[in-house]
């Protein structure tokens, strides 16, 4: 059809296209001055190439190994959940994503204590076995081990929503085809599935990258403890930048691999009809062990660690007023930021329809880590402080530099669901409005909004969840003293005060738990062509 | 009411023409169908009625007023033109009624409502007033859509292909229920259309386009009866083509002899339904090729010398394959035109 040349209410506004420039120009501003301090910075030598070299191949081995590590845990479970039946499976197929709910670093913190020569599970097996077992979690196996526990949502998701969304009907022209279940799922819809899945492993990945908290626990130096540490230990914003070019490079190399397997998807959903998957009922040991296996992942990515953490927690006193500050500060934070995220990716959403380049450039700082991010913003963040006279101004715009870096980072986030949303919004609604006598701002009031409005709540709660979360990034650029749930769990836990680290850490799962559980039914339930 | 009027409407994306200096007429109670083969360009002539889409050239009126025209351009809102849309675009978000009543805003709301469940009570669906438009079948979401495109009591509603959604007994029962809701107002409604029978069922007034041109407007029975051209036949249905020469205000052919009054003499073409071959002892004898049973009627294929033609003759007396038959040619089921 020649829709999209018409002159129709889809056609974006003059404003609305300039607002979607805008929100693109911002994403897009830290990474060019990242790029800019790095290229003119004074040289100094903060960092020597043997460290940078040093950093760069703990981030690489890092990498690799999560990738594997929550790549297979996550599309097991994926394809456990999505092509069996065994005991537990309903509810296991929505919990499986809740790790999402706790910060790496809460795990690290865990992880690290249990694991430790005095901790629970060494003295139990040193009593068992005579000899002490060198289980030491602050090791990059350690990290990796961690890291993999936390991030295995995110290819369980994408993998699900892979094995869910096409492969029915070409799973039963396998079966008519003489394949068996088993031969089904490795000739058609493994290979279907593997972009996504690979899509999975590079935002596992860029996640892995990104982290600051857990591995810099574990003390193990990757390239973004460098970034963090140059800045904040040397002072020199040009080696921070410097660093944070590998970052970008990565990062860049991650999101091609994750828009390539994004687009794979396009040949899975060939058919619109909802139809029940063809599922396995698994019996006796083999519906034990599904059972057992998501229920491990489960335990290992989410409740042994908050479970200790909680243990730990009930041994110390809180400091009430601190906790109390930096849990309101977070989620001043978290609001404020998934407010204006969703904005700028609304403006994205709308104005940028039929064009990919802007929505191109704003993912670009999805996958750049926060931390690189912060160090963006640096320049504009040293003028604003010594332009902006004042404590209390000095406060309102160093917070909103901050909104700003989660913004930038977390807009292709947001764009995503509601994308999706518009998506359920044919250009015939808006016009059949325009033929009901309302003008097109009249349309976008009572027929866009309403109906994209479920997934602006859902691109919220996924800012708020991200911006609950990190940590890096609010480290650099913060106000003096200013401390939110993160920072505060990281200041406790580098003073080796884990007891009290665990507060502020189980905080924010209490807090995350909620939209995540949310936004993990929901996922749930929604399949193409799905009655609602 | 006044009637709309379309004048040598132009509308064109890059190098493609959609529409192409096409006229129209829209009488306030009548019914028109617009008929025509995928891609003629119809359904964009119906946006550019609605001012859903801009005129290159040409103009849309309303009576006396332009609504589209050079420099000018009412936007749809602003036209008192219901749509019906091929995929009906009912809103998910807004029960039945709520639909129904989206155009109603500026009415109080106990007027509203009772707007919207007559209009509801006229497509038979007051009982669904309460249900979401995704749990409606297909046949109810077109009443709907009809229903909410009713409610404002548009001087004209336009329909865009509404029955293409539907299956064969479900569509011909949609069909008279809208018919008769259209019958009960006073607009002028333009029915968009690629199925014949349906066109020449529903409409008082035919219009037949292609290629972004209309080729003739008239009665269903004139433009079935008295094409314009081979093309203009061949929209309303299967049509003979036989090369014929003409002499005298008459074209001569293998299978009779038809008048054709105005041809000059030559070379000619001659339309000719395949309902007009009647077998007939008094005719002239003809070959029957192959013979198809379709039940009330046969499709057969007929020679005669060099000519060859496909007629239906009803089963009970169809010859087998081989038979020679004996035919003559029903005048008022053929024309002639110049070559």
């Amino acid at each position: 059809m020649t829709l999209a040349a018409t002159v129709t209410p889809r056609a974006p506004l003059p404003w609305l296209k300039l607002g979607a420039a805008a929100a693109a120009l911002l994403a897009i501003t830290p990474l060019v001055a990242v790029v800019l301090l790095a290229v003119f910075g004074r040289a100094d030598a903060a960092l020597s190439p043997a460290l940078i070299g040093r950093y760069a191949l703990n981030s690489a081995l890092l990498a690799a190994l999560v990738a594997v590590g929550a790549g297979t845990t996550g599309a097991l479970a994926a394809w456990l959940v999505v092509m069996h039946r065994f005991p537990g499976r309903g509810l296991l197929a929505w919990a499986l994503a809740l790790p999402l709910a706790a910060p790496a670093f809460a795990l690290a913190y865990a992880y690290a204590d249990l694991f430790d020569v005095a901790g629970p599970v060494r003295t139990a097996l040193r009593d068992l076995i005579g000899t002490d077992v060198p289980l030491n979690l602050r090791s990059l196996p350690g990290a990796a081990f961690v890291l993999s526990a936390a991030f295995y949502p995110y290819v369980y998701l994408t993998a699900r929503a892979a094995f869910v969304s096409g492969s029915v009907c070409a799973l039963e022209a396998a079966r008519t085809l003489g394949s068996s279940p088993r031969q089904a799922f490795l000739r058609v819809a493994l290979p279907m599935a593997r972009p996504a899945i690979a899509a999975g492993v590079a935002l596992a990945v860029m996640e892995t990258l990104a982290d600051y908290g857990a591995v810099n626990f574990l003390s193990v130096q990757t390239l973004t403890t460098g970034v963090v540490r140059a800045w904040s230990v040397f002072g020199s914003a040009a080696s921070a930048a410097r660093l944070s070019l590998l970052l970008l490079g990565a990062a860049a190399v991650l999101l091609l691999i994750e828009r390539l397997g994004r687009k794979g998807r396009g040949y899975n959903a060939t058919s619109a009809r909802w139809r029940a998957l063809p599922t396995l009922e698994l019996t006796g040991w083999r519906a034990g062990l599904a059972t057992l296996y998501c229920l491990l992942l489960l335990t290992l990515g989410l409740l042994l660690p908050a479970g200790w953490l909680a243990f730990k927690a009930m041994g110390a006193e809180p400091e009430l007023p601190r906790l109390l500050g930096a849990a309101a500060r977070s989620l001043g934070l978290g609001v404020t930021g998934a407010a204006v995220t969703v904005l700028l990716a609304s403006l994205l959403a709308f104005g940028a329809r039929g064009g990919r380049t802007f929505t191109r450039l704003a993912s670009l700082g999805y996958a750049t880590p926060g931390a690189v991010m912060a160090v963006g913003l640096l320049t504009p963040a040293g003028l604003l402080w010594s332009a902006v006279p004042g404590a209390v101004a000095g406060l309102g715009a160093g917070v909103a530099l901050l909104v700003y870096a989660y913004a930038a980072r977390l807009m292709a986030a947001a764009l995503e669901p509601i994308d999706a949303g518009l998506a359920r919004l044919s250009p015939s609604m808006t016009r059949a409005a325009r033929t009901l006598g309302e003008s097109e701002a009249g349309a976008a009031r009572r027929v866009e909004l309403p109906i994209a409005r479920g997934a602006l709540l859902t691109a919220g709660l996924l800012v708020l969840v991200d911006v609950l979360k990190e940590l890096p990034g609010t480290l650099i650029l913060r106000p003096f003293d200013f401390d939110t749930l993160a920072v505060l769990a990281d200041n406790y836990a580098s003073d080796e005060r884990l007891a009290q680290a665990a507060w502020p850490a189980l905080s924010i799962v209490l807090a995350a738990l909620v939209p995540v559980i949310v936004l993990s039914r929901q996922i749930a339930v929604s399949r193409p062509g799905a009655p609602r | 009411m006044s009637a709309l009027s379309v004048e040598n409407a132009r509308r064109a994306y890059g190098a493609k023409v959609a529409v192409d200096g096409a006229s129209l007429r829209l009488e306030p109670g009548r019914i028109a169908c617009l008929l025509g083969p995928s891609g003629c360009g119809k359904s964009t002539l119906l946006r550019l009625i609605a001012g859903l889409e801009r005129l290159d050239g040409g103009v849309v009126r309303d009576g006396e007023r332009v609504l589209s025209g050079p420099g000018v351009h009412l936007p749809p809102e602003l036209r008192d033109v219901g749509f019906v849309f091929q995929d009906y675009a009912l809103f998910p978000h807004l029960t039945v009624e709520a639909n129904v009543a989206f155009g109603l805003k500026d009415l109080p709301g106990r007027e509203r409502r009772a707007r919207a469940l007559a209009q509801l009570e006229r497509v038979r669906l007051a009982d669904r007033a309460g249900a979401y438009p995704q749990t409606l079948s297909g046949g109810e979401q077109q009443r709907v859509a009809l229903a909410r495109a009713l409610a404002r009591e548009p001087r004209a509603v336009l329909l865009d292909e509404p029955f293409s959604g539907l299956d064969g007994r479900l569509k011909a029962e949609v069909r008279d229920a809208t018919l008769s809701a259209l019958r009960g107002t006073g607009a002028a409604a333009l029915i968009v259309t690629h199925d014949a029978e349906e066109a020449l069922h529903m409409a008082d007034d035919l219009a037949l386009m292609q290629a972004g041109r209309i080729l003739q407007t008239g009665s269903p029975r004139d433009c079935y009866l008295r094409p314009v051209s081979m093309d203009a036949a061949r929209l309303l249905g299967e049509a003979n083509a036989v090369h014929v020469e003409v002499s005298a205000g008459a074209a001569r052919t293998a299978f009779g002899t038809v008048p054709a009054p105005g041809v000059p003499d030559g070379r000619a073409v001659l339309m000719a339904r395949p309902e007009a071959f009647r077998l007939d002892p008094a005719g002239r004898p003809a070959t029957v090729r192959s013979a198809r049973f379709g039940g009330a009627r046969t499709e057969v294929v007929l020679t005669a010398g060099d000519a060859q033609a496909h007629a239906h003759v009803p089963s009970r007396d169809a010859p087998q394959a081989g038979q020679t038959v004996s035919v003559t040619l029903d005048e008022s089921l053929c024309t002639v035109f110049p070559a």
